[in-house]
């Protein structure tokens, strides 16, 4: 297997992991409404599905290959605090020499609970086991590898609203973010006679919520689809920080401004993919999001947890 | 490639097809959301993007002091809620709701509004 196409297949991997690894959990917290990040993971279990999610990039190679990644993920609540996300990412590289590579990443799987949510201060917090599995993808194109990843998480996410009035448009930003140590179940790949690093895996996202700014600060009477925006920049990023013997402990990832546009039973989401330097990627990507809420879509059926039902309706109480 | 077309096509088609309820957004209030009306209202007026149930729905109006200066029980007709206030004075007063759709999905919120020249 060439250099080359090893370092595409890294590139990619970073890529899929921006796709796949996040619950993408329909998040309200007291009047905040934190939308499904595409890059980044919201600090929410869930009911939903994420189809398609599609990234298109070039590598950091010299000449760099184009990368396209399609994926899907689907998210469960087992009980009201606790969900798995079950995901899988496609990915196509074609080297500038016409080269292709297709297949399969490895299956992955997050299990996720609630840890909480104060409806007050608009803060939710989340702890999660990311797993990637082993063998679960195309290993013959080295798109897949034979050993597991698998990578603790703590999400959190904060509106502002609870800020005093005179901040005014200011409440209506939030912020989400999430730190993971990602451990692969090998030390040494033999297959690409590389080690294998243990990486700190963390990212966020800062965003200004206009349906936000309308019923809970002020209503400007903008067109409809205008109220329905969410504008935010994600920032994903990996470093290297133990067994990299040999190799630079440089951290990869991209800032991704970009707009989601939030309905009532989904949201589409497309952002740019700015690399964060040149190990990371050449140029600008694109990176779109269909979004479904099955909570809202089939609220009796599979958008309830399986066990235990939701919280009984509460009056209110002031 | 084929599949994930199909499938993207048919829950596109799921999703548009227009079902019943889901979480109730506050579409628009009278007084407007943030806004300086010049005449008391006598009624503050929430439009809501579902239909809500009345049993579990609750609005809350009160003064910069913290008074409420509401009339009580709300009335609610669809997704529409209303409640009568006393007369206002000039001033800031805050709006609380909290309302649980047809679904069973719960919401809430709050926003000001002023009175004044």
């Amino acid at each position: 297997m060439s250099r080359r196409l090893l370092h595409s297949i890294a590139l990619a991997g970073i890529v899929a992991v921006a796709c796949t690894s996040h619950a993408l959990a329909h998040c309200f917290v007291g009047a905040r409404f934190l939308p499904a990040t595409l890059a980044t993971d919201d600090p929410c279990v869930a009911d939903e599905l994420s189809l398609p999610t599609v990234a298109w990039s070039k590598t950091g190679d010299f000449p760099p290959a184009s990368e396209l990644d399609i994926s899907g993920e689907i998210s469960k609540r087992i009980t009201e605090n606790f969900g798995v996300s079950i995901g899988q990412n496609w990915t196509s590289i074609r080297q500038a020499d016409g080269t292709l590579t297709q297949g399969f990443n490895n299956l992955e799987t997050a299990f996720q609970y609630q840890i909480l949510k104060d409806r007050e201060h608009e803060l939710a917090i989340l702890s999660g086991l990311i797993v990637d599995w082993g063998r679960t993808g195309s290993t013959g194109s080295g798109l897949a590898t034979n050993y597991s990843l698998v990578t603790p998480t703590l999400y959190f996410g904060k509106g502002f609203g609870d800020l005093p009035s005179s901040f005014s448009w200011f409440r209506a930003f939030a912020v989400t973010g999430q730190v993971g140590y990602q451990i692969p179940t090998t030390s040494f790949d033999f297959t690409q006679n590389a080690f294998v690093p243990q990486q700190i895996v963390y990212g966020g996202s800062l965003q200004y919520s206009m349906p936000y700014l309308k019923s809970e600060i002020i209503d400007l009477g903008l067109p409809d689809f205008i109220n329905h925006l969410i504008p935010i920049v994600e920032l994903s990023l990996s470093t290297p920080v133990a067994n990299n013997f040999g190799n630079p402990y440089t951290t990869t990832g991209t800032v991704n401004p970009g707009v989601i546009w939030v309905g009532s039973y989904f949201q589409v989401g497309l952002e740019a993919m700015i690399p964060v330097n040149r190990a990371s990627g050449t140029g600008v990507g694109v990176l779109g999001q269909l979004h479904l809420y099955l909570d809202d879509m089939f609220p009796s059926t599979i958008g309830q947890p399986l066990f235990g039902g939701t919280s009984s309706p509460r009056k209110l109480t002031f | 490639m084929r599949i994930l077309t199909l499938a993207t096509t048919a829950l596109l088609a799921l999703t548009t097809a227009g079902f019943a309820h889901a979480h109730a957004f506050l579409d628009h209030a009278e007084p407007r959301v943030g806004s300086k009306v010049a005449a008391a209202p006598t009624e503050v007026v929430l439009f809501f993007n579902q239909n809500l149930e009345a049993a579990f729905s609750s609005i809350e109006v009160s003064d910069a002091n913290g008074a409420r200066v509401d009339q009580g029980k709300p009335r609610i007709n669809a997704g529409t809620m209303r409640v009568g206030v006393k007369p206002l004075p000039s001033g800031t007063y805050k709006v609380r709701w909290q309302v649980l759709s047809k679904d069973t999905h719960t919401t809430e919120g709050n926003f000001s509004f002023t009175v004044g020249p």
